[in-house]
């Protein structure tokens, strides 16, 4: 193997992470599905540090909650080499703790008096995390290690602080260049060839805030069809700490690395053999909630009659609570579940913007955009010109030369806006957008009928919605409301760039009530009644409220249906948050109390958890809603509008298995990292968080590393985790042979399945079977569905 | 008794159940539910504040004490209805209420109390007080640190401050600070005592307002939670500026003292500024931005300009207490930022006529020195943000016209109807001052002229890095009185023993 390729392989396996303000959750091990989940866990173990399991004492309180049982546990092990005793005696034992293989910074380490000395292990991460905050905020387009090489070269600060006097000119002494840099410090280190991989990847690990930043600019690149080889220049900068300590250090220096060196193998041995019995404690709690789910599709499904309203909400497991509270109130209430961005791939360009903002999943490429057309050019103007103003405020609020003359004329105009702010009087609602309509290709050429009619057709395909449509089909897109959060934007749609759903399900609606797009539509074989009128809402997922759009396009004649729909809305908002407001410790006892204490919570500048966001999701059901409208799964599945007899190749399911499953996928794996790791693969505590770069990232206090994924806020009340993290278990309505067609078909999907990331399971409600998946080549289980 | 009289003492014992009720909140805690109690006895301190302020001269305090003493309740009011849904959860709500009433309780003994003793116990106090806030989380070394940083920088500043009020009493016999303030406007001759006490005592206010060099505790305890650093800039580091004002009249009889807090003052207030532009993070920006702001605060002192210095104290806390709560919204503001139109880069003519114009007219109306803080702001403002339409200068203008306006208002205001300022100002420490920050202005507006000029690069990566004056300190810290911290995580890796060999 040679360098270039040893260097590809490292830089590889580190996923992205987006910038806050338009944050998607990810698989922090994304770029490692190729292997199985276990082998992942022992390499980001033994090369990080990092943990991919609960502590022991957590399947403990499973069981002893009486959630995880014995019949669990008999089915875990199955064709496992472990014995039912073992993973039993387990459950009392504490988990052998793993060590992780040693670089320079922890040797070096050992020669300090960390009494009396700050330790590198924490300071060379730290420095480097200021050094790219500073990189990343500025880009100057100057490769990454020239640009660290000249600061470096001039910084005092490791001599000192640390002590480290001939740190500039050993900085001066590297070569220029990230690639020879590498090459030159791995020779002097005398890394094995074997070993360069693993080493250069935990160093990457050391860093991994900024590496998974480095590997956002890498992913945008792509989709962009170009490359960037930022995260090699991070690896150059991490390896150049090595060697400098090394060279400036104790001169036994050297020889205690190598002696660290030869333990690797065995850091590695231990790190895969460790785990297997918490392995399969982890597949036996995922069993037990598989159970329930089966349990209750096995009950008589409820009778519905011919639909009133088709109200389609995202597959957000938020979805599934007003789901079923919306549902209760009737038969004729029909819901379905389709991807939150309404299969419309576009920017928005909001009126008086200067940039478009993305809303469409990370995994795709925008091909559309949407425009305000609703505001005249003047109002345009107006708003762009109120934007200048606040910026202009702002400068003169916080640049050098203003600042102080500002505190001294407005600064007492503060302690106002303070108490206002206290009282929530100032919150702010997100500004809505006018009348966002879908009015061009992403490179600016209008749109064609034949364009607009082929979206059109897709997306009702997309949700199994082709025949039978109610009077009023409501396109209920999901957002959030939250002040002064700066991971508003994970609330607002974990997949769709952290936007709310408003402008796609705007200009979903009135693209499909275009007569040109009804009529094109029933060319191609889809027939919408005249008397069918789309309409656009947002459901309000803090506060359960829906509100409604564009309602002056709403025909006279749907008045009353509108007005049926509004009263359903509302009740079906009453009862979701009489299901969530308590676990948000609201204790409320009337409708109108528990709606006003959540708005409070909503409007609070100070709250830390206005939702509960999409934690404690576990699973996605693909399937028609009649088979699973009986189900109540406590918001914690993802559920997608599926009826595989109106798909007869399986395109449509193709479709979903390979996007919105791995988006279900990515937030998943993004709460059970989160919470399994939140050190390393969380944010950490949302009320030191720190934002830098305006919209980078948080770190966490005073500096430390860029963190990742969700706040300890979001997972965990204080007292105990309330997100359980489990693995996604896919339920899809469909024949196995359809499945297994597809999983062959595309090799991502594949690999999650047969290496234990995600599961799936076959569900044939009207035929009274279930089938699991098994992986590999050993074909389908038969599960009990009773 | 007589009724009348009993009435006409209230007020007076008003100020007196400030810290009472905080005290007693903070011992309740143990039995009540924490912020309850906490809720209840800071909306009442408040109201007591505001309405000590009202009542006036009647309730025996001074102006400056008044001013205070509303800041202090207001902000504990809204920090403290702000940490009850921010600690939501929190395990550790008790201590953190009890730590937040005593060291609210001992700001307000300090701000109302007569005597110099008195007040550097509660001085101390408060600072033994907000270390518990400051250690919230044990279990984070970085915490332990910092807080470790700022208990040293602190205790050294309790020597030094206890050394002036020895002195003090040793010279003049009294602690009471009005006796002290008698004495110092009829006395024809300062003994030598005095200005070393004075001196001692302006070496503890520069310890305690964070200035340079011993400044790395504030840039670094942004390890407590959001409320405790609002606090912090809003309700803790500014008392020194207060100290220094209820002793006005004794350092104006101490030029040496003097000059030593404008020398002090300005060095930090420009290079803090300067620091403060490049900063990334939005905590540790407003961590720079408040060191120069009390350095600015010291040099109003030095100047004499007391009123303007007790303005710029309660206008900083308002401005600092809401930019720390409200520091999550930066992303909300970065969106904002990305959507408005990009600005140009400034011309060098419109920012030296708009320097000129906004200096002569200054000059014109006979403003004093210290003015030159609006004459930079609205030249700086006029500069860096016009010249994109008649919109945007329009704009621009009526901000800056609007700056002036205020900021003329509220020296009417501060005044208290009267005027012996600048009197005292030396002339060489006044232009000192206006040079120097007509000086950052030059600098400033250099730098965002020519970003990628080899000065601006040069000199950003030592700016960005706090010009290394912290990192020898720390080291020092680590040296001779090292934290003591929780243990690191068990070694990792090399499993076999560390041989050392010979």
């Amino acid at each position: 193997m040679n360098l270039e390729s040893q260097i590809q392989a490292a830089t590889h396996v580190i996923a992205p992470t987006w910038p806050l303000d338009r944050s998607i959750a990810v698989n922090p091990l994304w770029e490692r599905v190729d292997r199985p989940m276990a082998t992942a866990a022992a390499e980001v173990a033994s090369r990080g540090g990092f943990e991919l399991l609960m502590p022991r004492s957590w399947y403990r309180s499973e069981w002893d909650a009486g959630r995880l049982r014995r019949e669990h546990l008999v089915q875990a092990v199955q064709g496992s080499p472990v014995s039912l005793a073992t993973v039993l005696a387990a459950l009392n034992r504490p988990r052998p703790t793993v060590e992780r293989r040693a670089r320079v910074t922890d040797v070096a380490d050992e020669y300090r008096d960390l009494v009396r000395q700050e330790a590198w292990a924490d300071y060379v991460p730290h420095h480097i995390s200021q050094f790219c905050a500073d990189a990343f905020a500025n880009d100057t387009g100057t490769p990454l290690f020239q640009a660290w090489k000249r600061s470096a070269q001039t910084d005092r600060g490791p001599s000192l602080r640390m002590g480290a006097t001939a740190f500039r000119d050993l900085v001066a002494g590297l070569p220029d260049d990230a690639e020879t840099s590498i090459a030159a410090a791995l020779a002097m280190l005398e890394i094995p060839e074997r070993e360069v991989v693993a080493y250069l990847e935990s160093l990457l690990l050391d860093v991994n805030g900024w590496a998974s930043w480095c590997a956002y600019r890498r992913w945008t690149a792509r989709l962009e069809q170009r490359e960037d080889h930022t995260l090699t220049e991070l690896l150059a900068i991490r390896l150049a700490w090595e060697r400098i300590l090394i060279e400036g250090g104790e001169p036994k220096l050297a020889s205690r690395f190598r002696h660290a060196m030869a333990s690797w193998p065995q850091v590695d041995r231990q790190a895969s053999e460790a785990n297997e019995v918490d392995w399969l404690l982890q597949s036996a709690v995922e069993i037990a909630w598989r159970e329930g789910v089966l349990t209750q599709l096995a009950q008589a499904p409820q009778a519905s009659s011919e639909p009133a309203v088709q109200a389609v909400f995202c597959i957000d497991v938020r979805s599934e609570v007003f789901r079923r509270a919306f549902e209760a109130q009737g038969p004729q209430l029909h819901t379905l579940g389709f991807a939150g961005f309404f299969g419309l791939p576009a920017v928005y360009v909001p009126a008086g913007s200067a940039t478009a903002r993305p809303q469409l999943p990370g995994l795709l490429a925008p091909r559309f955009k949407i425009t305000d057309t609703g505001v005249t050019e003047a109002g345009a103007a107006r708003r762009s010109q109120a934007l200048d103003a606040t910026l202009s405020w702002k400068h003169l609020k916080s640049d050098p030369t203003t600042t102080f003359g500002f505190v001294e004329g407005a600064g007492l105009l503060f302690a106002a806006r303070m108490v206002l702010d206290g009282l929530g009087w100032t919150a702010q609602a997100p500004r809505g957008a006018a009348r966002p309509r879908l009015t061009a290709s992403i490179d600016d050429v209008p749109l064609t009928t034949a364009n607009k009619c082929a979206l059109a057709e897709g997306i009702l395909r997309g949700m199994s919605l082709t025949t039978g449509f109610a009077r009023v089909v409501l396109l209920a897109g999901h957002g959030s409301q939250t002040q002064n959060n700066p991971h508003a934007a994970g609330l607002d749609c974990g997949a769709c760039c952290g936007q709310s759903g408003e402008v796609n399900a705007r200009a979903t609606a009135a693209l499909l009530n275009e007569p040109a797009v009804r009529q094109g539509l029933a060319e191609r074989g889809i027939e919408v009644p005249q008397t069918t009128h789309f309409l656009a809402g947002l459901h309000n997922t803090t506060t359960d409220e829906v509100q409604l759009y564009d309602l002056d396009e709403v025909p006279d004649t749907h008045r009353p249906d509108l007005e049926a729909l509004v009263t359903w809305l509302r009740a079906a908002g009453d009862r979701a948050r009489l299901e969530r407001a308590p676990k948000l410790g609201v204790q409320a006892t009337t409708d109108a109390a528990r709606l006003a204490a959540l708005q409070e919570r909503a409007r609070g500048w100070a709250t830390v958890r206005p939702e509960w966001g999409l934690a404690g999701n576990a699973g996605l059901i693909v399937a028609r809603r009649a088979s699973i409208r009986h189900l109540d799964l406590a918001g914690r599945a993802f559920l997608h509008e599926y009826k595989h007899e109106q798909d007869p190749n399986h395109a449509v399911l193709e479709g979903i298995l390979t996007a919105p499953m791995l988006v279900a996928h990515w937030i998943n794996l993004q709460y059970y990292a989160s919470t399994v790791d939140n050190l390393h693969l969380g944010s950490g505590d949302k009320t030191l968080h720190n934002v830098v770069g305006g919209h980078l990232g948080v770190l966490e206090g005073n500096g430390g590393d860029l963190r990742i994924g969700l706040p300890l806020q979001c997972l965990h009340d204080g007292s105990q985790w309330v997100h359980a993290p489990l693995r996604l278990s896919v339920f899809v309505e469909a024949p196995t042979e359809a499945v297994q067609r597809i999983v062959d078909a595309h090799p991502v999907v594949k690999s999650l399945l047969d290496h234990g990331w995600v599961s799936l399971t076959c569900i044939r409600p009207d035929l009274g079977t279930a089938a699991a998946y098994r992986g590999g080549d050993e074909g389908w289980a038969d599960v009990p569905l009773a | 008794m007589n009724p009348e009289l009993t009435l006409s003492t209230l007020p007076l014992a008003l100020p007196g159940v400030l810290p009472f009720l905080l005290f007693a909140g903070a011992l309740a805690t143990w039995w009540a539910r924490p912020f309850r109690v906490a809720r209840g006895v800071t909306l009442a301190t408040a109201v007591l504040a505001v309405g000590a302020g009202v009542l006036g001269a009647s309730t025996g305090l001074e102006p400056t004490q008044r001013v205070m003493l509303a800041l202090v309740g207001l902000i504990g009011f809204v920090i403290t209805r702000y940490a009850e849904p921010y600690l939501e959860g929190d395990p550790r709500r008790p201590p953190f209420v009890r730590a937040l009433l005593t060291t609210l309780g001992a700001v307000t003994v300090l701000v109302i109390t007569p005597n110099l003793g008195v007040l550097w116990v509660a001085w101390m106090g408060s600072s033994l007080a907000l270390h518990q806030l400051l250690t919230h989380r044990p279990d984070r070394p970085q915490a332990l640190v910092a807080a470790h940083k700022k208990f040293l920088v602190s205790r050294l500043a309790d020597v030094t401050i206890v050394t002036a009020a020895c002195l003090l009493y040793v010279e003049l016999g009294t602690l009471d600070i009005e006796a002290l303030g008698t004495w110092a406007r009829g006395a024809t001759h300062v003994p030598l005592a005095v200005h070393l006490a004075m001196v001692s005592l302006v070496l503890g206010v520069a310890l305690k307002s964070a200035q340079l060099p011993f400044h790395g505790w504030l840039t670094q305890v942004m390890e407590a939670p959001t409320p405790v650093s609002a606090l912090l800039h809003a309700g803790v580091v500014n008392i020194g500026g207060f100290v220094l004002i209820r002793l006005a009249p004794v350092l104006e009889r101490t030029p040496l003292a003097m000059a030593l807090l404008v020398g002090i003052g300005l060095t930090t207030a420009l290079v803090g500024a300067a620091v403060m532009s490049t900063q990334q993070s939005i905590k540790v920006k407003l961590a720079w931005s408040t060191c120069a702001q009390m350095g600015l605060m010291l040099v109003q002192c030095g100047l004499g300009a007391w009123s303007l210095a007790l303005l710029h104290l309660v206008a900083h806390s308002a401005y600092k207490a809401h930019a720390f709560l409200i520091a999550g919204s930066t992303v909300d503001q970065w969106r904002i930022a990305a959507q408005a139109p990009t600005r140009e880069r400034p011309s060098i003519g419109v920012a030296l006529v708009a320097l000129l114009g906004t200096g002569s007219l200054a000059w014109a109306l006979g403003a004093p020195a210290l003015s030159v803080l609006w004459v930079v702001a609205v030249a700086g403002h006029l500069s860096l943000g016009t010249g994109r339409g008649w919109w945007s200068s329009a704009l621009v203008v009526a901000q800056a016209g609007a700056l002036v306006g205020m900021t003329l208002v509220w020296h009417a205001v501060f005044s208290f109807g009267s005027t012996p300022e600048h009197a005292t100002a030396g002339s060489i420490s006044a232009a000192l001052v206006a040079a120097g920050f007509v000086g950052l202005y030059l600098l400033q507006l250099g730098l965002a002229r020519w970003p990628s000029s080899d000065l601006a690069r040069g000199l950003r990566p030592h700016l960005y890095a706090g010009l290394y004056l912290d990192e020898g300190f720390t080291r020092l810290t680590f040296r001779i009185w090292p934290p003591s911290l929780p243990p690191r995580p068990a070694p990792i890796a090399p499993s076999t023993p560390i041989v050392q060999e010979a």
